[in-house]
């Protein structure tokens, strides 16, 4: 700060002292304090100038002669040790006003980066070949040429003026309810729905009132079945017969799959362990939160038919061997159009689908 | 202990008010730690059918090939319009086509001709004649069972002895 205040006020002052002011110097009898101290700060700042450019200096002819780095790196008998080629990132993030920042996620030098994919599943390959033309087909909506739609009142009405209190409020809720649901678009070619991403979780009650072993286990059950590390997580509500307090016992554990995993982990429960389940009718038809996202439950008798588990099923307790919700959520933004994809790509509903 | 809790409550409480979903742009002077992604190890992990159909996938099931007993090629749920799949007995273990193949069909329960004998019965004194009439048919059949049984026996031998 103090080494930039000469310098603000010369290029302040400059001007002023360089174009002849048209008035007289000597009929000004009015005088600022800012005036004279600008004055004074622009003669000593001129006095601290350099008269030459620091560009000009000449560089002698031996130096410039010495410099070949080609001839310097052929010379080398052994390879450059790697920090001197290879970029290492930071190990730690200290914010965006270091000089020292981490390259972002996406970049192979990141501590971040996840390398893949490195295979096509076969439900992306199916949903790209046959899923995402029949849902197209089938969702299409002819309107003839010069069709108008109707138009809709709007979704969050204003007030009527009645009362004065109105004034600046927000406005009212849709009507029949405060839930403001998504926005159904038309399925065209870009917003066909997909999968987004599938999340297990399993939440475990007797990790609070017991050990903490169940907890592992389901962790291992759950990351062996997904391919991805879970998280844990601590309880929200308070259940006094289970002895679970809110914030104080890690009882649940979610694993988030995306892209390749999600892709991989759907084929196998929809092709190999959703036959297998005992007397199972489907994915009740009910469920669903609305907005394009369905979950279902699996036992934990059901969690032993998945071919990772199957492959060593003796290193789990088998009582200890949990349930998981399994939530698949959709590019959809109603339920209609996600059961529509999830049956096509193979999930069995029953009962009264409600949407 | 007792006096462990009320901070442990205290501090889990304060926790959650800090998560808010507004994003408060602040400075932050604490370096953070980038932490290295966590991947467990996956194979390559071939999928049979039983219609003989495969495919492959990642897993971190070390076992090369899988082979599945019931999936949706041979479960009902997914092919309703199947009559092979509907009347299908339990017989996942084999078990029971074994002993076919051994012993031929004639041991098969005949359940409707005893149950329609069994109603008979019920219903009068008058249908006794007709029951007993049913009763001489079932048992003309199991000794018909028996005769087919013993019959077979000999002609699956000739059969086999021709094949070979």
């Amino acid at each position: 700060m103090a080494a930039s205040e000469p310098s603000r006020y010369l290029a302040r002052s400059l001007p002023r002292t360089l174009v002849p002011s048209s008035r007289h110097q000597a009929l000004c009898w009015r005088r600022n304090a800012s005036d004279q101290a600008s004055s004074k700060a622009s003669s000593a700042g001129l006095s601290d100038l350099e008269s030459a450019s620091s560009l000009t200096t000449t560089v002698s002819e031996d130096i410039i002669k010495s410099f070949q780095p080609i001839e310097r790196a052929r010379a080398r008998k052994t390879q450059l040790p790697r920090s001197r080629y290879q970029f290492r990132s930071p190990k730690y993030d200290r914010g965006p006003l270091h000089p020292h920042r981490p390259p972002p996620p996406s970049d192979p030098s990141s501590r971040l980066f996840v390398p893949g994919p490195f295979s096509l599943p076969r439900v992306e390959q199916t949903f790209q070949s046959t899923v995402a033309s029949d849902i197209l087909t089938l969702l299409y909506v002819h309107n003839p040429p010069g069709f108008k739609p109707p138009v809709k009142a709007p979704r969050l009405r204003s007030w009527d003026d009645s009362s004065p209190y109105h004034k600046n409020r927000p406005l009212r809720g849709p009507r029949g309810g405060d839930v403001l649901r998504l926005l159904r678009h038309p399925i065209t070619f870009n917003n066909i729905p997909k999968l987004e991403r599938i999340t297990l979780h399993s939440y475990v009650k007797q990790a609070a009132s017991e050990h903490s072993g169940w907890l592992h286990v389901a962790g291992m059950a759950v990351q062996a079945i997904s391919n991805v590390r879970v998280q844990t997580y601590k309880s929200k509500a308070s259940v006094s017969q289970w002895h679970i307090s809110p914030g104080r016992d890690s009882v649940a554990v979610k694993a988030e799959l995306r892209g390749e995993n999600m892709h991989h982990f759907f084929g196998k429960l929809v092709d190999v362990v959703m036959p297998k389940i005992k007397d199972w009718e489907g994915v009740k038809g009910s469920s669903g939160d609305s907005s394009g996202n369905i979950t279902f439950g699996i036992e934990g008798k059901d969690m032993a038919l998945f071919p990772e588990i199957e492959a060593n099923y003796d290193m789990y307790p088998p009582k200890m061997l949990p349930g998981c919700h399994i939530t698949i959520h959709t590019s959809a933004t109603t339920d209609k159009d996600a059961r529509m994809l999830l049956s096509a790509l193979g999930v069995p509903f029953y009962g009264k689908l409600v949407n | 202990m007792s006096l462990s809790t009320p901070l442990r409550r205290s501090a889990a409480t304060t926790a959650r008010v800090q998560t808010s979903t507004t994003f408060i742009c602040s400075q932050c002077r604490h370096a953070t730690l980038l932490r290295r992604p966590k991947r467990p190890y996956q194979f390559t992990q071939l999928i049979t059918l039983t219609d003989g159909s495969t495919f492959t996938h990642r897993t971190s099931s070390p076992a090369p090939i899988y082979r599945t007993t019931r999936d949706t090629r041979n479960a009902l749920l997914w092919n309703p319009s199947s009559n092979k799949l509907k009347n299908i007995e339990d017989d996942e273990a084999g078990r029971l086509a074994a002993f076919r193949a051994k012993f031929g069909r004639i041991w098969d329960a005949n359940t409707p001709v005893n149950e329609d004998a069994d109603n008979k019965d019920g219903e009068s004194a008058e249908s006794k004649k007709a029951a007993a009439a049913a009763e001489a048919a079932a048992a003309q059949e199991e000794e018909d069972n028996l005769l087919d049984l013993i019959s077979s026996f000999g002609q699956e031998e000739q059969g086999s002895k021709k094949k070979n």
